[in-house]
């Protein structure tokens, strides 16, 4: 029987033209969207690469002023900004913290819209004045990105509905449901027949169509273990869809009603759970509004300022190793400046990490939730296969706070000893290298997809043996 | 035999199921969605109320200091939130609302809310807007996709024609009985709103007639969508057909146009990013007059010029602190780097907008969303209305201060400090956000687009509707 369906399914499916058409639209929806995703994935190698080649432009100079003032020449330019100062160096020659994008970065915009991909901490600055979001009309970030992940989590469902809706409704709308109830195979298993057919074609559609934009777009080197990943979690996100087809065809026999349960179901998973849930993140976990770290940063900032030669007593006491180094012992506003602001980060570490806890809280919250909707699961792994979720941009945050720490401190002996950085010093500058997270491949994501799905099966066939009041002939 | 036809297809909406419980839906979500938004516009006043007074008092109480030395400390301009925004966020989630204003340097607004959120809120969120631009238009398919198909369907369409009652008349029919429960639910919607909001202490520039016009802008956008679900309804013979295309038309208008006009626009007229942006006002800055570097050629020339206006030879004879003369000269150049800059983002922006406004053309959605958060004060014009109110405020600011060292103190006397009390004589910034005609000016042209669906889809369903 599986034969004369998979035959007569494949002549349908040609001659209705569906394959014709998925196959263009699949090509036309990919190929859009990974350019799309190419495009900016393209523009943040260019910029992060124009920010690499700037600094390297500047350590240059740095090196030929240096020069200059080691062989006692006169320079051009404003005195504190001369390097030999250790804290010129600091302020004025940053290093570029970048966040390279992923191999899979074109699949997913996730949150690269929202943040920036490269920063630049100096000694001056503090943490939370470094602005982790990227220059973007909020427009923009109103409407999102047209990118692959868009394609599969929104709209594949959507031609998965319009390819199913009436499997069974539509052969009882044209009377042929009586003919086929003659046939020896239940409802159940030739509806179960005819969606796994079509859930095969369309699989083979998608694969081929992803496959060949991939190759068309040259993404190069193919990084296939991440490709499989990506394909996995569709293939398994739209197994879901057609389960839930399924489940559908069976329950209702009239064309209309099924389009409009399923579409139903398209914005719950879609739209609706996903915002709700965030609404109820919020609200369960509120974060502290930043206007009040605002006041409390100022009203920290304006003690330490006051106690600013108390507080640098105090930080020589505790480093004694500078006293006994430096013979000058003298002492400019830096010192003064670089001690209370340690204490003012210090101070502050209280409620900048009460944000972090929250947002973490509202991760934790969204994974324990999101096995309400596919939708989410299939969001949120495409994001991180991408590194693009929130996580990773959190990650990157931290490394580069750590990198401004680790910035400052290497400038902290020269500053307190009152040494003058030479061009020897050039080489020993902290760099960043950014660490990405660690992937798991999205298999607990598939896993979690194929158990809804089999599920949603299992539903359909039970139905086969509770006894039904209306048979699937009647009429009404 | 309009009301006839209007009635009785109410009735038969009414008896369908699943019309009733999607409407019942629809209510809860709206109802819920007020709900949340009310309590979030409340709690984001009182946060903002005590932002403002909290930095004032900082301000206020920072004892005898150098005027420069305040104008490095700074101080903060806080966006508030409009009335309107209950029913419209906008893009207020995404642009910050507090501006760091401080000595040389105009910075961008901080703190955005979505930066402060998971992935999750990319999705979106359950806000009237959302409800409003895309659960409704999604009702409006819902009730109308079979309202000719199924006179086909049924065989009762040849009876109808047997009347002899001119169709557009049942056809009109037909439009009023989709177009009163859409009219009665939005009008709900905005009633309650409307009420709530008169209701909330100091609700400050809420007028009814910006919320009769987001209302009339509304309506005109469940028009132009009932008209193009009638029509399809018209033109094809299935309702299962009629469904699917109808909803293709909700994807691409709701969902794809939006994404991809923004795609197109960034590629095509793409902004800077933050540090590059940075390095080019950086650069622009060093060609000019520093206010910090006495020796640098710039100042040498200021030096020279204000010698001879003054008809001396040192500046220590000059009248006033040539060190705060010479800050504020710098602080003006500063200020005409940073309007050069920003001009150049809202030149980009306008550029962009035009991306939007030619996919309009397949889109009722995309002129309905510039207009209704304009008139919600959630748009990005009035996000810039702010920054440049709040520069305007920096400016004056810098100039307060450094008129108070130049006039009080000698040349090189860094260690002035202005009294404790001066700090109270600044002005207090206020920001009166643009008012409802100046909205509608500005955005004549989204209004003009929402004009023409309304003319095209309406001369198409005419036209059909005479040769049914």
């Amino acid at each position: 029987m599986l034969r004369y369906n998979f035959i007569y399914e494949l002549r349908l499916l040609l001659r209705s033209r569906w394959i014709q058409l998925l196959s263009l639209l699949l090509l036309l929806l990919f190929g859009f969207s990974v350019f799309n995703g190419m495009g900016k994935v393209e523009k943040r190698r260019d910029d992060i690469a124009a920010a690499r080649k700037e600094v390297s432009a500047s350590d240059q100079a740095m090196l030929k002023l240096l020069d200059s003032v080691e062989r006692g020449l006169d320079v051009s330019v404003s005195p504190w900004t001369i390097p030999s100062s250790p804290m010129a160096v600091a302020n004025y020659y940053p290093r570029v913290a970048a966040m390279d994008p992923q191999p899979m970065a074109f699949a997913s915009t996730g949150q690269a819209d929202l943040f920036t991909h490269y920063v630049k901490p100096t000694a001056s600055g503090d943490d939370f004045s470094l602005n982790f979001t990227e220059m973007t009309s909020p427009v923009q970030l109103l409407f999102g990105s047209f990118d692959l992940a868009f394609v599969i989590v929104y709209l594949l469902p959507l031609l998965i509905i319009a390819f199913t809706y009436n499997i069974l409704s539509s052969e009882k709308e044209s009377g042929s449901l009586r003919l086929l109830a003659s046939q020896p195979i239940s409802i159940q298993k030739w509806v179960f027949h005819k969606l796994i057919l079509r859930f095969f074609w369309l699989s083979l559609l998608v694969t081929v169509s992803l496959l060949l934009v991939f190759f068309i777009m040259g993404i190069d080197p193919l990084h296939w273990n991440a490709v499989f990943s990506l394909l996995g979690l569709t293939l398994c996100y739209m197994l879901f869809w057609f389960a839930l087809a399924f489940l559908v065809n069976l329950l209702s026999n009239s064309s209309a009603k099924n389009a409009v349960s399923l579409l139903g179901l398209w914005v719950v998973f879609v739209l609706l759970v996903p915002s709700v849930l965030n609404q109820l993140g919020n609200t369960l976990y509120p974060m502290p509004p930043r206007t009040l770290m605002i006041n409390e940063m100022r009203l920290q900032k304006a003690e330490a300022t006051k106690q600013q030669d108390k507080i640098l007593d105090n930080y020589l006491r505790d480093h004694p190793e500078y006293a006994i180094n430096d013979s000058t012992q003298s002492r400019s506003f830096w010192h003064g400046y670089m001690a209370s602001q340690k204490l003012v980060k210090e101070a502050l570490a209280p409620i900048v990490g009460s944000y972090e806890e929250q947002l973490s809280k509202q991760q934790d919250w969204t994974r324990k939730m999101q096995w309400i909707s596919p939708a989410i699961i299939a969001q949120e792994s495409l994001n991180s296969l991408a590194g693009t979720s929130t996580q990773d941009y959190e990650a990157y945050r931290k490394q580069v706070v750590q990198f401004a720490e680790l910035w400052r401190a290497h400038f902290m002996p020269f500053l307190f000893n009152n040494t003058l950085f030479t061009t020897n010093d050039h080489d020993a500058l902290p760099q960043f290298q950014y660490q990405p997270l660690q992937q798991n491949g999205g298999i607990q994501a598939m896993s979690i997809l194929l158990l809804m799905a089999l599920v949603l099966l299992g539903l359909g066939f039970a139905m086969q043996s509770a006894p039904r009041q209306k048979g699937i002939l009647s009429d009404q | 035999m309009i009301a006839k036809t209007c009635i009785k297809e109410l009735k038969e909406l009414m008896r369908d199921g699943r019309i009733r419980t999607a409407f019942l839906i629809v209510i809860v979500l709206l109802g819920v969605a007020i709900w949340i938004s009310a309590r979030q516009y409340q709690s984001i006043n009182e946060q903002y109320q005590s932002a403002k007074t909290t930095e004032r008092s900082v301000w206020d109480d920072q004892g005898e200091k150098n005027p420069h030395s305040a104008a490095h400390y700074g101080t903060y301009a806080f966006k508030p939130k409009y009335p309107l925004s209950l029913l419209d966020q906008g893009v207020d989630k995404y642009a910050g609302s507090s501006i760091f204003l401080e000595a040389h340097k105009r910075n961008e607004a901080q703190f955005s809310v979505a930066a402060d959120q998971t992935g999750l809120a990319r999705f979106g969120d359950l806000t009237p807007d959302f409800i409003l631009l895309f659960i409704i238009p999604l009702f409006i398919i819902l009730l109308g996709y079979n309202s000719f198909t199924k006179e086909r369907e049924m065989g009762t369409l040849t009876l109808l024609k047997s009347l002899g009652v001119p169709s557009w008349k049942w056809a009109l029919g037909k439009w009023l009985a989709l177009f009163f429960p859409i009219l009665a639910i939005t009008a709900l919607l905005f009633l309650l709103a409307g009420i709530l909001l008169s209701n909330l202490q100091d609700f400050g520039v809420f007028n009814w007639t910006s919320l009769l016009m987001m209302f009339v802008v509304y309506i005109g956008y469940y028009v132009a969508f009932i008209n193009i679900v009638l029509f399809i309804s018209l033109k094809v013979k299935k309702s299962g057909i009629a469904l699917v295309l109808s909803l293709s038309i909700w994807i691409l208008a709701c969902l794809v146009a939006p994404k991809a006009a923004s795609n197109i626009a960034e590629a095509k007229h793409p902004y800077p990013t933050r540090q590059e942006f940075a390095a080019n006002v950086l650069k622009d800055k060093q060609e000019g007059l520093d206010g910090h570097d006495p020796w640098s050629k710039e100042s040498k020339l200021l030096e020279q010029k204000v010698l001879a206006e003054y008809g001396v030879d040192s500046i220590h004879k000059l009248p006033f602190n040539f060190d705060g003369y010479r800050m504020q000269k710098g602080e003006e150049h500063e200020a005409e780097v940073y309007l050069k800059h920003y001009n150049y983002l809202k030149e980009q922006f306008s550029e962009q907008s035009k991306v939007y406004k030619g996919l309009a053309m397949i889109s009722p959605y995309l002129p309905t969303r510039f207009m209704s958060m304009a008139i919600a004060q959630t748009d990005y014009n009035t996000h810039w209305d702010f920054a440049d109110a709040a520069e305007t405020y920096r400016i004056a600011t810098q100039k307060f201060l450094n008129d108070n060292f130049a006039q009080n103190s000698t040349y090189g006397e860094w260690s002035y400090r202005a009294d404790a009390d001066f700090w109270k004589q600044l002005p207090v910034f206020e920001y009166d956000p643009p008012e409802l005609k100046t909205i509608l000016a500005q955005n004549s042209s989204n209004l003009w687009i929402l004009a023409i669906w309304l003319a095209i889809s309406f001369s198409l369903l005419l036209l059909t509707t005479k040769n049914i």
